[in-house]
């Protein structure tokens, strides 16, 4: 019972950690069509604010804000200088961004060393959870994610600024014509985006290994979580996330690595090849 | 609204990247007065009123505004400083509400700016919760004009308001326009239908190949004497 308690933890909240690494992907890919082939280097950004952050003898939490802070000028560089103007040129963009996301490994490899990093896992504080004795850190961070999941859903539905979006993405044109400053309004969703991969690598730090070249995998399980969820919504998005994350856990707890590697990969052209849309397609 | 500013345009040329589409047109629309377009399919109406909005860039030429020269300013800026503008097509957000059309670019979302409009055109009360994309050509049309007459705009541009619209709904159309002009609103109107123009022009041009080839005060017989130049 307590394993099982255990690993649906662990399930939960690796699937949510994934939730956020496509949401901002969702966001930059499917709402802004940029292809941002530097995506999970800000999820390297977030894992390496904690390794910041705990070297330095703080609590673990003040790497949300320094993550944040990071990936927003980081992002905002990004946009500014570089994917601002290559917006509808979705193949330059997929050059330009993956020569940045060498350039980051590589400035994040000069700045701390080729090699694994790991984040304490001893932490300090413990929650007895359904009989399994789980990390409060862990706690902390999946009740804020979901809190922030619920929120910006219905902040989506109901916001002006959520059908500002969609009047962007919908009718450019019309959009500026009523008013909107369209460019303001992707950059901003552009550094949502990538910040929202940031807080992921926050999330994620204590389970993985940090390294530089880290940010690759949740690039690809992005994609995947898109195809299977579809684009355009977040339901899509946390169903995706739990497929993904789900078959991989499971596959790779049963078989090895390879073989989680190989479900998810088979899963996803699937969904390609029969269901192009993903499981909730956008109205 | 501070005080009243002039459009006026004089030897604009532009088009779609190096395609010129419209040539060395110039035209004013003072505030208060009803200038109207005509012209026959594809001679650039369309084009001259997206280079006045800044949806194309000018080639040459200047559009001044008051004093100010529009050309450098984006278009959600001309929008600002106060050129609205209806498209003739993709005229609503499909996927939004027919109320978040017509409140999106307002802080307060309030709906009490369209009270006049709602009582020309009740429909779009009744709809206001409704998918904007389920609504007829006509019906979005009006939703299109009513979102830029009710803007603060100091100059309205609308390209075909009429199209698909009932003639009892362009009717109350024009008694809006009418209104609005005479609290001071200048109005650049596109349109192919001529009775709309007769009823309300101060001016009209004739557009033919992008330039201008035929100006005319407003008048009685309007309609005949457009009617007149677009059969040559």
């Amino acid at each position: 019972m307590e394993l099982v308690a255990l690993q649906g933890l662990n399930f939960v909240y690796i699937s949510l950690t994934l939730a956020l690494v496509a949401l901002g992907l969702a966001v930059v890919f499917g709402l802004l069509g940029v292809m941002n082939m530097a995506h999970g280097e800000f999820v390297m950004l977030g894992a390496y604010s904690v390794l910041v952050v705990q070297n330095a003898g703080l609590p673990l939490l003040a790497a949300l804000p320094l993550a944040l802070a990071v990936c927003a000028a980081v992002g905002w560089l990004l946009e500014y200088f570089v994917i601002r103007h290559l917006y509808r040129r979705p193949f330059d963009t997929l050059l330009a961004t993956w020569g940045l996301a060498i350039l980051m490994r590589e400035i994040v490899e000069a700045v701390f060393g080729r090699d694994y990093k790991s984040v304490n896992q001893s932490l300090p504080g413990t929650v007895e959870v359904f009989g399994a004795v789980y990390p409060a850190y862990r706690v902390v961070l999946m009740a804020l994610m979901v809190a922030f999941f619920a929120g910006l859903f219905l902040w989506y539905r109901r916001s002006n600024t959520g059908a500002r979006i969609k009047a962007m993405v919908s009718n450019p044109a019309l959009a500026t014509a009523v008013g909107v400053n369209t460019a303001v309004l992707a950059r901003g969703a552009f550094i949502f985006g990538v910040c929202m991969a940031g807080l992921a690598g926050v999330a994620l730090a204590p389970l993985v290994r940090v390294e530089p070249y880290m940010g690759i995998d949740y690039l690809l399980s992005s994609f995947f979580i898109l195809v299977v969820g579809g684009l355009g919504s977040l339901v899509g998005l946390l169903v995706g996330s739990t497929v993904i994350g789900g078959s991989d856990a499971i596959v790779s707890a049963i078989t090895s690595k390879t073989g989680g590697y190989m479900t998810v990969l088979v899963i996803s052209i699937l969904f390609l090849w029969l269901r192009p849309n993903g499981i909730v397609a956008r109205d | 609204m501070s005080k009243p500013h002039s459009l006026a345009i004089s030897k604009l040329s532009g088009g779609y990247g190096d395609v010129t589409v419209i040539r060395d047109v110039s035209l004013t629309v003072e505030p208060g007065k009803i200038v109207f377009v005509t012209g026959r399919n594809g001679v650039g109406k369309t084009t001259l009123i997206k280079l006045i909005a800044g949806q194309l860039a000018a080639q040459s030429g200047n559009i001044l505004f008051g004093e100010r020269d529009m050309r450098a300013e984006p278009p959600h800026a001309r929008r600002a400083i106060g050129i609205g503008y209806a498209p003739q097509e993709s005229v609503v957000f499909d996927d939004l509400s027919v109320r978040e059309n017509l409140t999106l670019q307002y802080r307060d979302r309030d709906l009490a700016r369209y009270e006049a409009l709602f009582a020309s055109f009740p429909r779009l009360r009744e709809r206001r919760a409704q998918r904007a994309g389920t609504l007829s050509g006509g019906e979005k049309k009006i939703l299109s004009f009513c979102r830029a007459v009710a803007e603060d705009t100091q100059l309205v541009m609308l390209d075909e308001p009429t199209e698909g619209v009932q003639p009892e709904n362009i009717e109350r159309m024009a008694t809006h326009v009418a209104t609005e002009a005479g609290k001071g609103r200048g109005f650049l109107i596109v349109e192919q239908n001529l009775g709309f123009a007769e009823r309300l022009a101060d001016h009209a041009h004739v557009l033919d190949h992008g330039a201008c080839i035929f100006e005319t005060p407003g008048g009685a017989d309007l309609r005949a004497r457009l009617a007149e130049r677009l059969a040559l």
